[in-house]
């Protein structure tokens, strides 16, 4: 009987990604984000890697083949919020672009497991916005084995800052002598722009001028040449036009051609031509039932994604690692459907654009020959209400069995 | 219990007047306990422990113990005295300072009171080395000390404390961050100056201060990235990742445990021990009492723990981790006279000190 | 088996939400409703100071049903063999298996039941541990710390899918603490005034209901006599009385007045005392039915309870904590009063009415007569107990002394001994097995067996 109890831990070991020799798996259904539909598909899954898709084949016999009524590409969460609290980002500096998320993160965090039984196996997580430019994100499989380096998928993906109250808040203007470092960086939103068109300025010149290098200034200059994207947290249009700007005017004054993407863009609504005009990508945050989010009271309308999409903004949904089981990525795909998506755009906007967005297609975002083979197993059509997440396969590992 | 037969010969010469030049040195002594435990999992029956000058000189079932030195007579167990490998005790709080993030040349040793009631009561429970460590909230907290509860420091020079614990990163200076630590850390040990030379190069151990189990992993990437020996402190779950640790030659020191505390802490001995890597147990006194120490050893061996390495994890296993073990930590010939007389068997709970020997003097109990 | 097969099934799927879940096979050969044992003891304690070698204990139907040595195995009794076999150990002070909040709530009152506040799913890590050290029964308290804390309970530390399935005994106990430090404040000489003179007014208004209802129970008595007299007299006098009223009936309409009936004067019945449940409870302490057990630490307290309560000659009182408790050692062995003693060791981070915290504690207050028990000081790490027990014996109590605080000491002071606390016919079959003797640190516990189930054995 005991033995039984510790039976379960151990199963759920089991479970955790160990490469197996092979698995097939079978769909009804299989939508690959490359616009293909292909019914009757047997996928062949070897070496983590996809090896094989069959179309319009009988379901092959054997205790390697797993059924589903729909497969998709594992999802990508464009804006995974997992973070070891504080400990994330560095307060010290409001400056620091150099800093890397990926060495503050937790691989055993309860929170990754939950965002692959919800179909995200593959994630960008920033540091936390605590500082205007708080340091490189990471795109991370969000399973397999635990250490953060060989769940990389990319390091250094995008450089992360933010505009907004979040920056500001907390720090107070100094009164008699300042006590911490609190008391003196930007206590304001015109305080936080002003650090970053002072740091684009500054690493321009450091190229220019050696000695005026910083700590950074270097991966400004690589965000300036547009060498690595830069995500800017901005929630209202406000913020978000506060970002288009900065993005202009480093264009217009020569400075560099930054590839933008504004995270959490919940009015990118209310001025679509600003969007359209600067070329910049858009991350929607989750969706809110009475439309008001963030820290700032943003309002994001149901029919945001589409509104984006019809004008040929890149877009990609995320969940923000959200606990609350109705607001998980395969949600938001549903609610983005409400709003008037389309299901192909609808997949896209959880697969095959973050890809893109974050450079990472060439291993993750379709189903396709030689992909990584991270699938999501469906009990019927994807992003439907009824429907259920049966299986995920991560690099080829059953990590949500289907058959248990 | 404890009985002393006195061979005052000496005394008895003719005349009365004693010769100088036999008379004994007065700190010269040999027990007999029912178990002497000598050190490596060996307990001898009815052996023998000679002192002389505060060191240990024969030990063992065949002591000849020469004319004229006493010999005490107990009916227990005979032991080393046990260290307690991070501790606190005797420094009122003075062991941090708040004013800098890293204070990396600051020896602990000049923060201990050595008159302090709290090295007494140490070793009134067995405790007869410390290893004097900094307060939680420095990066670098300066270089910790192996002392006596004597107050006599048997290793200035222990250990660079360093930290990657959260704990240091809560304070409003820099750093705040796990990559801003990381990175400070790396530019202290690449420049290598002082203190940061000695670990660097090896000469200095370092003493890792850690909490949950990503930052254990952090600390062991650290460490083997940056060549540095020493010993990860504060993991309770240190145990789960014993193979990394292993691989990285890194010791662990268990933090202390409390009735109550999750049992995965002494589960952790259990699984360092099956890999083979070194471990001993902090005490974190005077928030902890002394009696903490064998109540933690204790629960290990409850949690599957061999009593053989509760022990050695207690005594010269600990002191193989302070780098004192060439001194303390064992009763073979030579080391130091820091002796503890149990009523029974030292690891169970149910026996008590009954005398406490420091470099063969004694601190605690006894008839007298 | 069915209890048990059931909570295992809750503990894997709050274990373990990933895993998947599987309905537990039944192996055949582990605890079945009304299973045999054979159990087969090197050394069998029987009792404290009672010890049998090679000896065997029967089991049948949860209890114990045969004691003794050269017993022949019971046709398809499963058989269990153990170096030391025991009796289970009993934590009297504490709080396993009641929710944080019950434990933490200071509004529980005297009639506040811990029964109702159990929770037999609760972590289900910390009960097979609790079970593992040898741990099969605790005394449970809602409100701990609490002023008045209500009905202790003691329950089986045990698999069970339900109150009845655990409970040993529901009114174990009445619970009060005095002079806690109470969200970190320090008590100041007028809290404990207070403090203690209201537990003295609630004992006392006990005594009172008690008395009031003793007296209304005899003027009821008395009522009814009466009553019953007088209605014997009505019925002797009734055909004289008919006579005469049906002669006045006729006078007064000759007189062509109204009659008047004549009227009986009525006896009134006594009333009952109102009915108040924390009056109720506190009748059973006054009248020594329930064991009134305060928390009380600091010389001052005790020196007051102790003279506070020495005119209730009924009332049973027990000690919990008793830091300073030694000064008083020879009154509270004369009057029999038990400490529940926590001998962990702690740091100088504590409460403050435990500055002062002394390992010797248990042992001095035995050495000088009084009977001492042991807890894990209303936590509900009964877990640790049997390590506590071997910290208080290193620090100066006798080793048989410890062994019976764990197990008939502890039964006796909460009138559970017919049903737990040693290995005797009848009893409940709480029993764990050894491979060496009990409170000794290197002994490991082998078999646990709660309620003539087996919970653990050496495999699992």
């Amino acid at each position: 009987m005991m033995l039984l109890l510790f039976a379960g831990p151990l199963l759920s070991l089991a479970g955790s990604p160990s490469v197996h020799e092979g698995v097939t798996v079978y769909a009804e259904r299989l939508y690959t984000s490359t616009g293909e539909v292909v019914e009757n598909a047997a996928i062949r899954v070897e070496d983590g890697k996809i090896a094989a898709i069959t179309g319009g084949t009988e379901a092959p016999d054997g205790d390697d083949v797993l059924r589903a009524v729909a497969v998709t590409a594992g999802m990508i969460d464009a804006s995974v919020r997992i973070h070891t609290g504080n400990f994330s980002v560095e307060d010290a500096h409001e400056i620091q672009p150099h800093r890397r998320v990926a060495e503050a993160l937790d691989p055993f965090d309860y929170r990754w497991k939950r965002m692959l039984r919800s179909g995200v196996t593959t994630g960008l997580v920033c540091p936390e916005d605590r500082n205007v430019i708080g340091g490189f994100g990471v795109v991370l499989k969000m399973g397999g084995e635990p250490s953060i380096a060989a769940r990389t998928v990319k390091a250094d993906a995008v450089v992360r800052g933010a505009i907004g109250g979040e920056p500001s808040r907390g720090n107070h203007p100094a009164r008699g002598r300042p006590s911490d470092f609190y008391s003196r960086r930007p206590t304001t939103r015109m305080g936080v722009e002003w650090e970053w068109r002072k740091a684009f300025y500054d690493a321009s010149a450091a190229a220019r001028i050696p000695e005026r290098a910083f700590p950074g200034s270097d991966v400004l200059q690589a965000v300036l040449a547009g060498r690595v994207p830069l995500s800017i947290q901005a929630w209202t249009t406000q913020d978000i036009r506060t970002a288009v700007f900065l993005k202009e005017e480093m264009q217009r004054e020569g400075l560099g051609e930054i590839d933008l993407i504004i995270d959490a863009a919940a009015e990118a609504w209310k001025e679509p031509q600003l969007l359209t005009r600067s070329g910049v990508k858009i991350i929607l945050p989750p969706f809110d039932a009475d439309g008001r989010t963030g820290p700032d009271g943003a309002f994001i309308a149901w029919n945001v994604a589409k509104m984006l999409q019809d004008l040929g903004v890149p877009i990609a949904l995320s969940s923000h690692g959200a606990s609350d089981p109705t607001q998980r990525l395969a949600r938001q795909a549903g609610y983005a459907m409400r709003g008037g998506l389309t299901f192909d755009e609808a997949l896209a906007a959880v697969t095959l654009q973050p890809a893109r967005m974050l450079g990472v297609e060439d291993r993750v975002g379709t189903v396709e020959v030689g992909k990584d083979a991270d699938l999501v197993l469906w009990s019927g059509t994807p992003f439907e209400i009824t429907s259920r997440i049966t299986g995920v396969l991560l690099d080829g590992a059953v990590v949500i069995d289907p058959r248990q | 219990m404890l009985t002393r037969a006195l061979f005052l010969s000496a005394l008895l010469a003719p005349g009365g007047v004693p010769d100088l030049a036999a008379v004994t040195p007065p700190d010269s002594f040999a027990i007999r306990a029912a178990r002497v435990h000598l050190g490596g999992g060996v307990v001898v029956e009815n052996g023998m422990v000679l002192v002389e000058d505060g060191r240990i000189t024969a030990s063992g079932a065949n002591v000849t113990v020469p004319d004229g030195v006493p010999v005490i007579e107990h009916e227990g167990d005979l032991s080393a005295g046990m260290i307690a490998l991070h501790d606190h005790s005797a420094t009122r709080g003075e062991n941090y300072d708040s004013t800098r993030a890293i204070l990396a040349e600051a020896q602990l040793v000049f923060a201990l009171d050595v008159g302090h009631s709290d090295l007494a009561r140490l070793a009134s429970e067995g405790v007869t080395s410390i290893v004097v460590a900094p307060g939680p909230q420095a990066l670098v907290g300066g270089i910790t000390a192996v002392v006596k509860t004597t107050g006599r420091a048997v290793k200035r020079r222990a250990q660079l404390d360093v930290s990657l614990s959260s704990i240091s990163l809560r304070a409003a200076r820099f750093p705040t961050s796990y990559a801003g630590a990381v990175a400070e850390l790396t530019r202290r040990f690449e420049e290598a100056e002082g203190a940061f030379a000695d670990a660097a190069a090896g000469k200095l151990p370092v003493l890792l201060r850690v909490g949950p189990r990503h930052e254990v992993q952090r600390a062991v990437e650290f460490a083997k990235r940056l060549k540095l020996v020493g010993a990860l402190y504060g993991a309770p779950r240190a145990g789960e990742l014993a193979d990394a640790i292993k691989a990285a030659n890194l010791a662990v020191i268990l933090p202390p445990f409390d009735p109550g505390d999750d049992s995965r802490g002494p589960k952790s001995a259990v699984q360092l021990a099956a890999a083979g890597v070194p471990f001993g147990f902090a005490l974190d006194a005077p928030a902890r009492h002394p009696a903490s120490l064998r109540l933690g050893a204790a629960a290990c061996m409850r949690a599957g723990l061999e009593p053989s390495a509760a022990w050695d994890a207690l005594t010269s296993g600990a002191a193989a981790i302070a780098g004192v073990d060439g001194y303390i930590g064992s009763l073979a010939p030579g080391m130091d006279a820091d002796l503890v007389l149990w009523s029974g068997p030292p690891l169970d709970l149910g026996s008590s000190v009954v005398a406490v020997y420091v470099d063969g003097k004694r601190v605690f109990g006894g008839d007298e | 088996m069915r209890l048990f097969a059931t909570w295992l099934a809750c503990s894997l799927a709050a274990g373990a939400a990933a895993s998947p879940i599987f309905a537990p096979d039944v192996r055949p050969g582990t605890a079945q409703e009304g299973e045999t044992l054979f159990i087969k003891a090197g050394r069998l304690i029987v009792k404290p100071g009672e010890v049998l070698d090679n000896a065997q204990v029967i089991v049948r139907g949860g209890l114990i049903i045969e004691v003794g040595t050269g017993l022949a195995k019971p046709e398809g009794a499963r058989e269990i063999e153990a170096a030391v076999v025991c009796a289970g150990f009993i934590d009297p002070w504490s709080t396993l298996g009641v929710d944080a909040a019950s434990v933490r709530d200071d509004r529980t009152g005297i009639a506040t039941r811990t029964v109702d506040a159990i929770d037999v799913f609760s972590n289900d890590r910390l009960r097979l541990e609790t079970l593992r050290s040898g741990v099969t029964s605790v005394r449970t308290q809602a409100g701990d710390k609490s002023k008045f804390g209500g009905i202790g309970a003691i329950v089986h530390v045990a698999p069970g899918t339900s109150r009845e399935a655990v409970v040993v005994l529901a009114d174990a106990n009445v619970a009060a603490s005095v002079g806690l430090s109470r969200g970190g404040r320090k008590m100041d000489v007028f809290d404990r005034v207070s403090e203690i003179d209201k537990l003295i007014s609630e004992i006392e208004s006990g005594r009172k209901y008690e008395e009031d209802l003793t007296e209304y129970e005899h003027e009821l008595t008395e009522w009814k006599v009466e009553v019953a007299e007088k209605e014997a007299k009505l019925e002797k006098d009734f055909k004289k009385a008919k006579k005469s009223r049906t002669k006045k009936v006729e006078e007064a309409e000759e007189k062509g007045k109204e009659f008047k009936e004549k009227k009986y004067k009525d006896i009134k019945k006594p009333k009952p005392p109102k009915f108040d449940l924390d009056k109720e409870i506190m009748a059973r302490v006054a009248r020594g039915e329930l064991p009134l057990v305060v928390q009380a630490h600091r010389a001052g307290e005790i020196r007051e309870l102790l003279d506070l309560t020495e005119p209730f000659d009924r009332l049973r009182l027990v000690i919990t904590g008793g830091t300073e408790a030694v000064a008083f050692a020879e009154e509270l062995a004369e009057r029999r009063i038990p400490v529940i003693v926590w001998p962990a060791p702690l740091g100088t981070t504590r409460a403050d009415e435990l500055s002062g915290h002394d390992l010797g504690l248990a042992g001095r207050l035995a050495d000088a007569g009084v009977r001492v028990l042991i807890g894990s000081g209303g936590s509900s790490a009964s877990r640790d107990l049997p390590l506590l027990a071997g910290v208080a014996i290193g620090h100066g109590l006798d080793r048989a002394a410890a062994f019976e605080a764990l197990t008939l000491g502890a039964a006796r002071t909460f009138d559970v001994a017919d049903r737990i606390g040693s290995v005797e016919r009848g009893k409940l079959a709480d029993l764990i097995g050894l491979d060496g003797p009990p409170l000794v640190s290197t002994s490991r516990v082998r078999y646990v067996i709660v309620g003539g189930e087996v919970v653990l054995t050496p495999e699992n």
